[in-house]
């Protein structure tokens, strides 16, 4: 029952967050230059069909009649349409976001598959020449930019061993999840070294604590100490900075989902920006929001789970 | 009647001529990979190359462009008829001609989607048919197309994408109240009558293209054209992946290749590396008003523009971002645009010449000013570089400002920028276009620059209805002459279209207008990696 209202409060606190961010992005947007007509039309815009097409999207009107007949359309659940792709911006969101979403947790997954053992075995053979390989790795996959990366990926393992598609998305699931296992895979890398080194440390941090030193005197096996005492204690930090990531991950899909050609959110975004598609844009970005405030629900429970004084 | 007449035998002479001597192989799917998705298949609302390129692949014009870009052909009319006049255009439906769902072409078709095509209300490319006065069946399969004055590109632009014939009940068929919303519901599904028809689009990823049974143009093995069962788009937006994937075999064709990329796959092996010829220019425009944003401007002065002419090293700049693909401009337009007039590289690199003329303009010290240059864009951040060092010899510091796409676009119509690089690409067979933005003031302020010469707006208008073709070229060949002496650009070069192809593939064909023409594309099975 506590958590249920914990959760409830969360959840209420999330409408004003969001609104706030409704009226950020939409300011932004229509605040940079150029317009939605200009952006489509390119140079060879006429000034009268410039301002036709402006006029028929009702760009003409004050900003705020526009602002509330978005909030208007919001509450009723309508995004808009796009200018560019003459779509719903609900169904576009429909179509992209599941593909932004499954590389995501995919890019999660691994991350979390490849740091928590490295983690561990680095802790535990500190400062020898495991841990040195292992830090040393993924300070070089850290130091490289995400499209370098991906495209080294591509290179090696789609055109020269030909293990994986050269980019693109497949037609079944399981051709979604063979295609976007580089992407995940270059996107996981560079998070993997930023969890694999907090949890080194973390783990470095408790395993010299009093009561770790208690458990083994009590006789506990070596295992259970190191999972219920050690790795527990240590994940805490590992999870906050973890939730606070995937933003970052959502971030790099833009650019994974350009070089591996995957038709995300992210590059739904970006081709949107430029063409100053307002409702794509504000639309996505929304839904974006929706996804981390969701993720950092999900990662404060994480932590009361694993530390149950926190919901108090 | 002056008589213009092109009979079957002629258009069938063509298609052959434009046929490689291999026995062709039908069948088979050609996967192509684009830079960027389609966004609006409807010919008349559309506004970019994106949707403009492969348009015709799905509607049939009247007249078709030859593959140089130059003439026309016989596309849905096989013979036409200019009156003595010149305005009166009559033009004879193909027999048989049918859309792609098997319903046969009508005049009423023609004249709806041209009286469609032609209404200002519709679109941004009616001006190219602003001549068309009135459209009217004749008989039962002819049209007569009336003009307001004779309009020597109407032939021209009866090939252009947004004269493409629709089915008139079809589309009026479909749900909504406006134009605009039943196009929209149109173009999910498009009945067209060019060699393929839409089957499967899923937005930013892929578009499949199926043979249209109905198409009526004949292949050099005597059977109906398309040979291909289908053309896949897949979209790559990444310069590298589509490469790689190229190689991979993912892909069979593979467009804007960038120029760094050029002479390495000419060298492997299994991939033709094809450098079509292209209506695309690269240019500095300079704004020549007194004043920008409120303080003086020295790109008013004439000499000063012919300064950084003459200081920019052209050749050097080919070698750099372009890898040597590119050439030097003769005029503001390309060699490829019909009527082009002149010889030999405009403002050759001469050093001394431009710092006399800097001297001689009274800014011996120089000047600084700002270039705007796109974000992101490699090419144009070489051109941004090389341009700041090659002027810094006559003293001008150019500041580069990196901006998108829109908020260049905004300034520059507004007329809010000194400098910017641009690159244009014709639509039309014909040099009107690019003069009535580029020269004639009144349409868009000769590129937004404020540059106006009240010769060349005369020539210009005298031109649009010249029926002499020998007076309209000399026409042409003046304004070139005045724009390209003291006009508001610093031209860079003209470049090709760079598509990589696998070797299997052939009959493809990039028009100098950009039209990627896939009507007599063929793979042959037996792949030679």
């Amino acid at each position: 029952m506590h958590l249920l209202l914990y959760v409830l409060r969360r959840i209420i606190q999330l409408i004003p967050t969001l609104l706030f961010i409704a009226l950020v992005v939409f300011l932004l947007v229509h605040l940079l230059p150029g317009d939605p007509a200009s952006a489509m039309l390119g140079d060879r815009a006429l000034t009268a069909d410039v301002n036709r097409i402006n006029h028929d999207l009702g760009l003409d009107r004050p900003l705020p009649v526009q602002f509330l007949l978005f909030l208007r359309n919001l509450a009723h659940g309508d995004l808009g349409r796009s200018i560019q792709l003459h779509e719903s911006v609900l169904s576009l969101i429909a179509q992209r976001l599941p593909v932004t979403m499954l590389l995501t947790a995919m890019s999660a997954l691994i991350a979390v598959a490849l740091a928590l053992p490295l983690a561990f075995l680095a802790a535990l053979r500190r400062d020898r020449e495991a841990d040195i390989l292992i830090r040393g790795t993924f300070q070089v996959g850290l130091s490289m930019p995400v499209f370098y990366i991906g495209l080294l990926l591509l290179t090696f393992f789609g055109a020269y061993l030909r293990w994986f598609p050269v980019g693109g998305y497949g037609d079944t699931f399981a051709g979604h999840l063979y295609h976007l296992f580089l992407p995940a895979l270059t996107l996981a890398l560079s998070l993997s070294a930023v969890l694999m080194r907090n949890l080194r440390q973390a783990i470095l941090q408790v395993i010299g604590a009093e009561y770790v030193d208690f458990a083994r005197a009590k006789g506990l096996p070596a295992r259970l100490v190191l999972f219920r005492h050690v790795l527990r204690n240590a994940l805490i930090s590992t999870v906050t900075l973890f939730g606070l990531q995937i933003g970052t991950l959502l971030g790099g899909a833009v650019v994974t989902e350009t070089v591996f050609a995957i038709p995300g959110a992210g590059r739904l975004m970006i081709e949107s920006i430029y063409g100053r598609d307002y409702p794509v844009v504000q639309g996505t970005t929304l839904c974006l929001a929706v996804v981390v405030s969701l993720t950092f629900l999900l990662t404060d429970l994480a932590q009361v789970a694993l530390d149950p004084r926190l919901s108090r | 009647m002056k008589m213009t007449f092109t009979g079957a035998f002629a258009a069938a002479l063509m298609l052959s001529a434009a046929q490689p001597s291999l026995a062709v192989e039908r069948g088979g799917t050609l996967v192509y990979g684009r830079y960027a998705d389609s966004l609006f298949l409807d010919p008349v609302l559309n506004d970019a190359n994106v949707d403009i390129w492969v348009l015709s692949n799905l509607y049939d014009t009247l007249l078709l462009p030859t593959d140089d870009g130059q003439g026309v052909q016989p596309g849905l009319a096989t013979k036409w008829a200019v009156s003595a006049d010149g305005k009166t255009v009559t033009l004879q439906l193909r027999p048989g001609a049918k859309f792609s769902n098997g319903r046969a072409i009508t005049p009423d078709d023609v004249v709806w989607s041209l009286e469609r095509a032609a209404n200002p209300k519709e679109g941004i490319w009616n001006f190219l048919i602003s001549s068309i006065d009135k459209v009217v069946a004749d008989g039962a399969d002819g049209v007569k197309i009336m003009l307001k004055h004779p309009d020597p590109a109407i032939l021209q632009a009866l090939t252009v994408f947004n004269t493409a014939v629709m089915p008139k009940a079809e589309f009026e068929a479909e749900p909504g109240t406006t134009d605009e919303a039943k196009a929209r519901e149109f173009a999910k599904a498009p009945i067209g009558s060019g060699p393929f028809v839409l089957k499967d689009w899923v937005h930013g990823q892929s578009m499949t293209l199926v043979r249209n049974p109905y198409y009526w143009a004949e292949g050099s093995d005597g059977k109906p054209l398309p040979y291909l069962d289908s053309v896949v788009f897949k979209v790559v937006p990444d310069d590298a992946t589509r490469i790689l994937q190229l190689q991979s075999g993912g892909l069979d064709g593979a467009e804007f290749i960038p120029y760094a990329r050029v002479q390495e796959l000419k060298k492997m092996s299994g991939i033709n590396m094809e450098l079509y010829p292209s209506t695309r220019v690269e240019f500095v425009t300079l704004n020549v008003r007194d004043e920008v944003n409120g303080k003086p401007n020295p790109l008013a002065n004439p000499e000063v523009r012919q300064a950084l002419n003459y200081a920019t090293n052209k050749q050097a700049i080919i070698q750099i971002v372009t890898h040597g693909v590119g050439s030097p401009m003769s005029s503001f337009m390309s060699s490829a645009t019909p009527l082009h007039a002149g010889k030999g590289e405009l403002f050759p690199y001469d050093l001394a010449k431009a710092k006399a003329l800097m001297a001689k303009a009274g800014y011996a010290k120089g000047f600084s000013v700002p270039l705007l240059v796109l974000a992101g864009n490699q090419d144009e951040l070489s051109i941004g570089t090389l341009l700041q060092q090659m002027w810094g010899q006559v003293g001008v510091k150019l500041e580069l400002q990196q901006v998108d796409n829109a908020t260049r676009t905004d300034a520059y119509r507004k007329g809010a920028f000194s400098m910017r690089l641009s690159a244009w690409t014709d639509d039309i067979a014909d040099p009107s276009e690019i003069t009535s933005y580029f020269a004639y003031s009144p349409t868009i302020q000769a590129l937004h620059s404020g540059w106006k010469n009240d010769t060349v707006d005369k020539l210009f208008v005298e031109s649009q209805s010249q029926t002499d073709a020998a007076k309209r070229k000399e026409e042409y060949a003046k304004i070139q002459e005045i724009f390209n002496a003291t006009g508001p650009t610093v031209p860079l070069y003209q470049t090709p279209y760079p598509v990589a192809l696998r070797k299997d593939v052939h009959g493809f064909v990039q028009i100098p207008l950009g039209n990627n023409i896939f009507r007599a594309a063929w793979v042959s099975k037996k792949a030679s990696n």
